[in-house]
This record gives structure tokens, sequence and C-alpha cells, in this order.
């Protein structure tokens, strides 16, 4: 290799004719880098790889370690629930839909039953509204965890992952006690809940909602100023608002951008109006503000659990309507005229309109819609999920796009998706 | 606290089951007199004052959802107006799908909208006959719309014109059975297991880099084979 | 040398045992399993509490989480698997080094699941071989704990005499699915439920299911 600098031998290089020091021929910082002309690099990560949060596919085009472009490859967990929704009745639906998202199970239960119930025109009693609140917001905060203890991994922090499943494990075991299953809850049902509560679960949901806030700290402690955190999060990502919402961003994501768009604020459902709870915002849109805001999610979740803890009133779980509720299980196996009954509205379904009807609520990725279309029969003729990670992930090539490649590891990380709801 | 009377207390649960579908449950009255409700949503009648010929009916579904049917050539004008708008400004666009009714009626493909500043929504419709499945892109207006149009022709078939990069996204790009949320797809698909199943394997994963979409991305879809247009942007490791 | 220092179990006793090779292998393999996890849906959860403080599967061997197949001893594949994976699945089973042994965990894997539809393997044992098949939807951790030890009680059990015909991996064979057509139209035949929901192919005769390498441990 020729070098364009002459070295004189036996003379001390560091000093000049003159005497003033020259600098170094072999400093690296000196030696201009090799031409490798306008080559790019591909490299693929996924679908099999423990940063892609699942079976995401990402292949990176590469110029030295900054990222040219990113093109995300799906469908390597597409399992056709829309496809199969048509061939259920509307009731069977709400087992698939906590297999969409395993993360947050029960938000997506409640989602899919009251987009039904608003086709059919059914009002749940006010113990079920204060029920599927609860549910709702324990697993806001169960999918936060998730997200905190994987975004933790990324980061390159393992604790906090294992203080995230460990309370993680308190909301399987109210899972459990709710349903039968930790994850796979399938609670709801067409005009109420599977069951009503069990005894003792609103004090176990309370004792969670007690001991949670030492747990946040403790991660807060370990990750807020953590300087390894910010340095690989601040600025990283960074998205500006009138962009976020043209890219369609919901959730924390959205919010992260200083857009204060939250469905329970902005169309309340379930009386979300009378709860007192704030609605955190970022300003600077990048990963550290997503990082905030969920954080913060948690602790507002925590304030809504403890209201609607209090207001919980006593009362049917379940619609006093024969043509929606099923008999209990006492009647059906006493009384021959509950059992036909039962009987007739397992095989037979419940019917609905022929309307369509779109419902969206807060989800803990983000607005989480429903769009059902019934035509008189008790099969949908069509049922569409509106998935929020689907769209935030759709925006990871302009969010990568120039930094380095382990930036790209915590802006896939930041958006909180779900491999079950982007491919459906 | 339904909307519509409490069942009769002499009528016993057997009798309401069999009594068989429940009437729509608006309480105005029957689906067709809600065609022609005069529209109440303000961005309804801004919308039959400035594209008259292109709105063809609206209607309220679910209790209060508008629902706006429009002519699927003026798409892009109708919903650039909606988002550019000073008083509309449905600037979410929340989803864009599709519904195959089956039975040869009209696939309709459905936008659903909210304006975050006026707390708005609005859900249009097109209606596109079976033998001309083609649309406009609104990618140019929302850049959400991207992946959401890439999912419908993926899964019906839909021809968006003028989107960016309009592949398959959810299925294989040599997927060969068709498209699978049409009613004329059966839920296990058109090959046998042992076809799927030899199909799938066969294929190299490594087929699956196509260099060209990420150097120049082409309009141009191509049907069936994904793996064409590689010989474009190539610009692998070869001249290092 | 070796002969004045303090024994294995203590001083004055030998410092060296007998034991049978197969015993003292078996021994080494099955305490020191590591997992490939291939986790791709609901499953995949699961398996990480089970990896988590409260269930802590290091506990019986498991202690590294291999997430290289080139270092791994047992696959792990919870959750369903599309036919868009199919090839990956396969991929990652023909780069792990033998010995090397599978486990189908929840019932998607391991039949499809509710899953009888045109995206998805019904059964992963028509892509891969399959040692233990846990069943659930999830399983539990204690589950997919039970399952690791069944296949440690299948290690104890094999003997370096046969080990070349155990260990027999057909290079041909690289790619391919593990069952052939007749198979695989067999283990995938419309049943219960599903068979009653599908309005267009209707109902299907289908024989009984018998899977060829059923086997127990």
């Amino acid at each position: 290799m020729s070098s364009a600098v002459d070295y004189v031998v036996g003379r001390n290089p560091e000093m000049g004719p003159d005497g003033t020091p020259v600098p170094s021929p072999i400093d690296p910082f000196d030696v201009p880098e090799p031409e490798l002309g306008s080559s790019t690099m591909l490299v693929n990560i996924g679908p099999q790889h423990p940063a892609t949060h699942g079976v995401l596919r990402l292949v990176v085009e590469l110029d030295g370690e900054t990222v040219v472009s990113v093109v995300p490859r799906l469908g390597y967990l597409h399992s056709s629930f829309e496809k199969l929704g048509e061939y259920r009745t509307w009731n069977q639906i709400v087992t698939l839909t906590d297999r969409m998202d395993y993360l947050a199970p029960l938000i997506y239960n409640c989602a899919y039953v009251m987009a039904v119930e608003k086709l059919m025109g059914i009002e749940v009693t006010d113990r079920c509204r204060v029920a599927r609140v609860i549910c709702m917001e324990m697993d806001r905060i169960f999918s936060h965890l998730l997200w905190l203890g994987t975004w933790s991994i990324d980061v390159g922090a393992f604790t906090p992952f294992l203080y995230a499943f460990q309370q993680r494990e308190k909301v399987y075991r109210l899972h459990e006690a709710l349903t039968g299953a930790r994850i796979t809850t399938s609670a709801t049902r067409i005009g109420g809940m599977m069951a009503d509560l069990p005894e003792g679960w609103a004090r176990g949901v309370r004792e969670f909602a007690d001991n949670l806030p030492a747990t946040l700290d403790e991660v807060d402690a370990l990750l807020t100023c953590n300087a390894i955190h910010v340095g690989r999060t601040q600025g990283i990502g960074a998205i500006s608002a009138e962009e976020a919402v043209n890219y369609g961003l919901t959730g924390a994501n959205l919010r992260a951008s200083g857009v204060p768009y939250d469905v329970r604020k902005d169309r309340p459902y379930y009386d979300y109006e009378s709860y007192d709870f704030e609605v955190p915002i970022g300003c600077h849109g990048d990963c550290y503000d997503r990082y905030l805001v969920r954080m913060e999610e948690m602790r507002q979740s925590i304030r809504i659990l403890h209201q609607a803890l209090d207001r919980l009133p006593d009362g049917p779980m379940d619609v006093e309507d024969p043509r929606i509720s099923l008999p209990s299980k006492t009647d059906c196996m006493s009384d021959m005229e509950s059992m036909i009954h039962h009987f007739k509205l397992i095989t037979e379904g419940i019917p609905a309109p022929a309307e369509d009807c779109w419902f969206s609520i807060e989800g803990s990725k983000g607005e989480l819609g429903m769009y059902v279309v019934g035509d008189g029969g008790p099969k949908p003729v069509r049922w569409r999920i509106r998935p929020p990670s689907f769209v935030n992930l759709s925006a990871i090539p302009r969010l990568a796009e120039g930094h380095l490649m382990a930036d790209l590891i915590m802006i896939n990380a930041s958006l909180d998706i779900v491999l079950g709801e982007i491919d459906r | 606290m339904t909307r519509e009377p409490a069942p009769a207390p002499s009528m016993s649960g057997f009798d309401l089951v069999a009594a068989g579908p429940r009437e729509a449950s608006d309480p105005s009255g029957t689906a067709a007199a809600r065609e022609s409700v005069p529209p109440g949503n303000p961005s309804v009648t801004a919308l039959r004052g400035h594209f008259a010929e292109a709105v063809f009916r609206n209607r309220i579904c679910a209790g209060d959802e508008d629902v706006v049917y429009v002519d699927p050539e003026r798409i892009t004008d109708i919903l650039g107006w909606l988002h550019d708008d000073a008083d509309q400004h449905y600037d979410h666009l929340a989803d864009v799908t599709a519904v195959d009714y089956g039975g040869g009626r009209p696939l309709e493909v459905v936008y659903q909208l909210w304006s975050i500043p006026n707390r708005a929504a609005l859900r249009v419709k097109c209606e596109l006959p079976l033998d001309a499945l083609a649309i406009d892109s609104v990618t140019g207006i929302w850049a959400g719309a991207n992946w959401l149009e890439r999912e419908v022709y993926d899964l019906f078939g839909v021809h968006f014109n003028g989107h960016p990069d309009l592949r398959r996204i959810l299925m294989p790009d040599n997927y060969a059975e068709g498209h699978p949320l049409r009613k004329d797809f059966p839920l296990r698909g058109r090959f046998s297991r042992a076809e799927q199943t030899r199909r799938a394997l066969t294929q190299d994963p490594e087929d699956y880099y196509v260099p060209g979409e990420i150097g120049e991305r082409t309009p141009q879809v191509v049907e069936g084979d994904g793996g064409a247009g590689a010989d474009s942007g190539a610009a692998g490791g070869d001249d290092v | 040398m070796g002969l004045d220092k303090p024994g294995l179990l203590g001083s004055g006793t030998p410092t060296f045992l007998t034991t049978r090779l197969d015993f003292v292998v078996n021994w080494a393999r099955r305490n020191s399993l590591w997992p490939m996890p291939f986790g791709t849906a609901c499953c995949a959860i699961e398996m990480m509490a089970s990896a988590a403080s409260d269930y802590d599967l290091a506990r019986f061997g498991m202690e590294r989480m291999s997430f290289s197949p080139r270092q791994a001893d047992v696959l792990i594949c919870a959750g369903r698997v599309p036919y868009k994976l199919a090839p990956v699945l396969r991929r990652i089973w023909d780069q792990m080094m033998q010995p090397k042994w599978c486990i189908s965990m929840g019932a998607c894997a391991s039949s499809g699941g509710v899953f009888d539809v045109y995206s998805m393997v019904q059964g992963i044992d028509t892509i891969v071989p399959v040692d233990v098949y846990i069943p659930g939807c999830p399983p539990r951790p204690e589950g997919l704990i039970y399952g690791l030890m069944m296949v440690q009680e299948k290690i104890r059990g094999e003997s370096l005499a046969n080990h070349t015909a155990l260990r027999a991996e057909d290079p041909l064979a690289t790619g391919r699915p593990r069952a052939g057509d007749e198979e695989v139209s067999d283990l995938t035949g419309p049943f219960g439920n599903s068979t009653h929901q599908n309005r267009v192919s209707g109902l299907v005769e289908t024989d009984a299911i018998g899977r060829a390498e059923d086997r127990l441990p």
C-alpha cells in the first residue's frame, strides 16, 4: 500500500525542521477512509431474531453502520383471524381476540364485544361497565410491563425485565382467578362477562395496584437517568406531530410527539370522562419520550384502577335479556326449558342487524378499532380489526432513516409492537 | 337498558329465542327509512354542497355513525378536501379496509376518518364492481395509508392506482391461491395441505431478498412473481 | 499424584469413580440443555415467563437461551407457524447440530389448533421431527418445564451403541418436509368444530389420525 506521506527514517517524527510538532503520519484520524464507492450492504434481521419482538423481518440497507433504508417484511404470523371470524358466531369470536394480542388479552376481549354490543344496540349493566374498565386498565399495565422488560433488555439492562415479570406474574394470577387461563382469557361475552368477578378478586387487584408503584420507582431509578439509557434513546427516532398524525400513529407513540389524542378522553366510552386521570404527552417525539409517556401511563392506570374499584357497584353482571344472556348453570341442569334455551342460544347464536359498526378504544398499543358488519344472521359478514401496531410499525422506515444500526433496535422497541396483531 | 323496549315478561327465554332475528335496533325506523335521513352531520352537508354529483347517498349506522357513499372516481378529491378544508380537518385516517358481501354484490372500500381537532368521525365508502377492482390511492394524502392499502390489495385484490409500492404484504410474494378474504376463497385455501406444505418448503427463504425494492421502487405491480425487478437496483457487494 | 488429595466425597475416599459411559454422556447432555426458543405467538410469552424469576428454567439446566441455532440442543417451537414461516423453521432445524431434540409447545404448533385455515401449518411435525408435544393453549410454564423434563427422560434412555442410527440425518432431506404427501393429508384432515364451521368445503370424511412416529420416552 503506497502512502501519501513520506517517512523520514532516523528523524524524530514529532518535530518538524523548524522545531514545531507535526501531526503523526500514522494518526488514525488523519488517514482518509478508503473509497468504497456508493456500495451499500443489505442486512437481514429476523424473522427469528430476539430483537425484533416476534417474527418481524427487517431488511436493512446499510452504508457503513448508518441505516439508509429499512424494508419491513410482514406476514410470518398471518393466522387469518378475519377470515376465520366469518365462520364463527359472534360469541365464538371472543376466543380468537385474545390470541391476537397476547400481551393485553382483556383489552381485545372488551373492544370486540363493545363493538358488537354497539351494533346490536345492547347496553350492558353498570357493574359490567366498571368491571371491564378494571380489566382494561389492568391489562394496559400488563402490556406496558412486558414492553418495559423487552425494552430494557434491548437497551442492555436485564434487571428491569425480572422486576417487570414479577409484577406480571401477579396479573397472571388475577387473570387465572377471573377466567382460569393465564393469557388466553376470553373473559367477555356479548352482554356481559363470562362469569361474575370471583370472591376477593377486587381486593387482589387493589393489592396489585398498591404494590406496583414501588416497582415502577425502582425501574425509574435504574433507567430514567441512566446515562447509557439516555444516550441510546434521546434524539433517536424523532418524529414531528404533523408527521406522526399523517402516518396514523396512535397511542403512546403519537402522544410522545405532543398530540394529546387519547380515545378515552376524545371519544369517551364507559364513563371514562368521569374518571380523574391525566394524559401524559411528550415534546420531542423520540424514543426517550415514548418511554416516559408509557411509564407515566402505567401510573395513571393505577389511578383509574383505584377509582374504578371504589365505585364497583353490586348487581347483575349480564344483561337481563334471554335472547343474549345464557341461563344460569343451575337452571340448565334442573329446568328443561332453560336447557333448551341454552342449547338454542349456543347452537343458533345471537343475530345481529344488517348494519356495520366501527368502534375504537384506547388499547395499550394505540387506537384499537373494531369494524363489524352483520347481515341479520348469527355470524359476521366481515370482522375487521384496526391494528394499532400495524400502522405504528409502518412508520419505521421513516423513523430509522439516517440512524445507526443499533438505534434501529431501540426504535423498534419503542414502538411497542405485537406481531400477532400486526399479521393477524 | 337496551334501546328497544324490554321483553314482555310473559314470554319465556325459549319463546324469545324462537322468535328469530331482532329488528334493526335503531329507534328512528327501519333500514329503508334511514337511507333518506337528512344529513345531520355538518361534514355530510358540506360534502353534498361541494361534491353534489359525487356523493351518492348517506346513512346513519349503529345509532350515531355517519356513512357516506361516494363516487370511486373522485375519491382522492373528496378525501383530499376532507383532509385539507379548514372546517373539516379530518387529519387522522384511522382505517382503510374493504368488505366483500358475496353473491356478486359490489365490493366496498371503507375509509374511516377522524378529526383530532374537531373530534368528529366520518366513514366514507366506495362501491367497486367485482370486474373492475381499482381505485385511486390516498397515500399522497396520508402516509399511513401505504400499508393499509397494501393489505387490502393483498387480501381482496383491489388495485390502488398510484400507490408507490403495491405488493403483497401478509401473504408470500408468490402466493398463487388468490385473495383470501374474498367470499369465494375457501377457508382452507385452494390447494391441498400437502401441496401447500410442499410449496412452502420449496421456496428458499433467501429468495425474499429483493434488492430492487430497496433501490428504485417501481410503481408497477409485478403480478404473481415477486422476485422480478432485482436487476435494477442491485447495489450489492460485487464492486467492493 | 492426586492420590494424596481429598477425593470426590471427602478425604479418605477414592479419587475415581467407575460408571457406564452412556450414563455420563447422557447425564452431561440432559443437564445442560440449551434451548433454541423459536417463539412466535402467545406460547412465546409463556416461554418468557418460564425463563423469568418465578419459574426460573435455569434450575433444570436450561441456563442459557441460545438464540443461535448452532449452539442449541432443543428447539422449542412455541406458537403458531404459518406456511410463510415454515421454511425458516426447517432451516433453523437443519442448522442445529446433533444431538438435537424438538419440542412442539402448544396446540397450534402441535396440530394447528383452532387455526384450520389457509395460511397455517397443521402441526409442525409435518415440517420437522418432534420429540415432545406439550398440550395447552398456551401451556403453563409448569407444562413447558415438564415437557423439557420429558426430553431429559428421553435422553436418559439413549445409548451410544445405537447412536449412529438414532442421529442419522439424510443430507438430501435438508429443507424438505418431514412428512410425505399422504401423511400430511392424514394429519391435516378437518376434524371437530372446524368441520362443522366450514361453509365451503362441507363435511369431509376423516380417517383415524395416526401419527407415524408417536413415541413415549
